[in-house]
């Protein structure tokens, strides 16, 4: 177990998918209640950072560690400690937004009550449809319930991929009260985006991220606008 | 808290059922099919009664294994559809729930299925099960068991592959081989009778090959799931 202080470290990790590497010698620390924030083009190895945090891909070479456990040796424990936000939310379209709170509940070893699960909804603004199947709801809709699924379990770091997407305004306030609650209770926030503007609002530290390496590890305060404009993708070699 | 292996398993399973029991896509396919295929074998063997009795045991496997490739091949549509397997892989606890959740599914299906089969076979087949009905229900249900066993297995070993509809089939019936001697001899031994008590032997081995398939799968899941 490493320093309690720290989320996350990674250090000099590397990812390589098939024969590109989607990750180069990326080193980084998140502070244990910090908000940090990943921005980068498309491809800059935002999503495949955030898999690996959450033991879902194996470091190619490099170490790293999350809540002080390793990355290679244990990925379980990490699990438990750990939820990820995908882009495409893991909802079940044909369960109801209950059914789902319910099977995100019990696949965390979470045994609830229907009460609990209510507040869940009720706190993503989706109690007045809790009886509805989730592909009858809008895309902005799915991803509040996708957000619900992780007030399932108790989690210390949670990962969020491209939270700010198909949300309107009211969705986006509902992502910035998530992540300063969470925060707030001691978690620590991994987000990637690609809406910097939105995304650096919040942040504690911006990582930058460009064909898999880390252009820039800083505060927000700290960014370039060079960092904030979008870059072209370059294939990462 | 640990995640509890009966609750993620129970999860799995009751997330699957629930989604056939709303969309009856896999399901209502499967009973089309399999009646076509007894209805087929029936009509192309005539009222022969001793012939049917004697093939009657290999053309309701026949039928169970073509209609089981059906439910097989859907094991993982739900997590296809809901953004893949890391949906459930993201979760803690014991990797191997999912296997044993899809097994569990796919077990309670085809057993479903043989409810609805077996009358259907018995009228078009002219078949007989009724005499010794616990022992045909005892070998049908050892038999489902291995082919879900294997066939959960498979699915998840061939779910990423382009041409999965055409390798599992071709990677799975071999396997199945064992599996397919027990049932239908014993099927047909259970159907024509038996006298001389030759059936023991066949239930044995399909006892055996069904613990030895399910140790061997259950333990090195992982290694087919994890990267």
């Amino acid at each position: 177990m490493g320093d309690s202080s720290v989320a996350v470290r990674l250090d000099k990790i590397s990812k390589r998918l098939g024969w590109t590497w989607a990750l180069r010698e990326i080193g980084l620390e998140v502070e244990r209640g910090s908000s940090v924030v990943l921005i980068g083009p498309n491809g800059a190895g935002k999503t495949t950072l955030l898999r690996l945090v959450a033991t879902l891909l194996k470091p190619t070479t490099g170490t790293g560690e999350v809540m002080g456990f390793s990355l290679q040796e244990d990925a379980d424990a990490i699990r438990y400690r750990t939820g990820l936000l995908s882009a495409h939310g893991h909802l079940y379209g044909d369960l109801n937004a209950l059914e789902n709170l319910r099977f995100a509940a019990w696949m965390g070893g979470v045994s609830v009550d229907e009460a609990r699960l209510r507040a869940a909804l009720a706190k993503v603004g989706l109690d007045h449809v809790s009886k509805q199947r989730a592909r009858e709801f809008s895309s902005g809709m799915q991803k509040r319930l996708a957000f619900a699924t992780l007030l399932m379990r108790r989690l210390d770091l949670v990962l969020l991929d491209e939270p700010y997407a198909s949300l309107d305004s009211d969705g986006i306030r509902m992502v910035d009260d998530f992540v300063d609650e969470w925060r707030a209770g001691g978690g620590t926030v991994l987000l990637a985006t690609h809406r910097r503007g939105l995304a650096v609002r919040k942040a504690d530290r911006v990582a930058v991220l460009q064909a898999g390496r880390l252009h820039r590890y800083c505060r927000p305060d700290e960014l370039e606008p060079a960092d904030l404009d979008p870059q072209p993708v370059v294939p990462a070699g | 808290m640990k995640s509890s292996l009966a609750l993620r398993t129970w999860a799995i399973l009751w997330k699957d059922l629930l989604i056939e029991l709303r969309t009856k896509q896999s399901f209502s396919a499967m009973v089309f099919f399999a009646a076509l295929v007894l209805f087929l074998f029936g009509f192309a063997i005539g009222p022969d009664t001793a012939t049917l009795s004697r093939l009657g045991g290999g053309l309701l496997w026949i039928a169970i294994a073509f209609t089981g490739m059906l439910s097989l091949g859907r094991t993982f549509q739900s997590e296809e559809v809901a953004g893949g397997l890391d949906g459930l892989r993201m979760y803690p606890g014991e990797i191997r729930a999912i296997y044993l959740g899809k097994l569990l599914a796919n077990f309670s299906m085809l057993v479903v299925l043989e409810v609805v089969l077996v009358p259907v076979a018995a009228v078009l087949l002219q078949l007989e099960p009724w005499g010794r009905f616990p022992l045909f229900v005892g070998i049908t249900l050892l038999g489902t068991f291995g082919f879900s066993v294997i066939g959960t297995f498979y699915a998840s070993l061939t779910q990423h592959l382009r041409a999965r509809e055409l390798m599992l089939p071709l990677l799975l019936f071999p396997a199945l081989v064992p599996v397919f001697l027990g049932a239908v001899n014993g099927t047909t031994l259970a159907l024509a009778g038996d006298p001389l008590d030759r059936i023991g032997g066949w239930i044995r081995l399909l006892i055996s090959f069904d613990i030895i398939f399910f140790v061997v799968c259950v333990w090195i899941y992982p290694l087919v799931l994890e990267e």
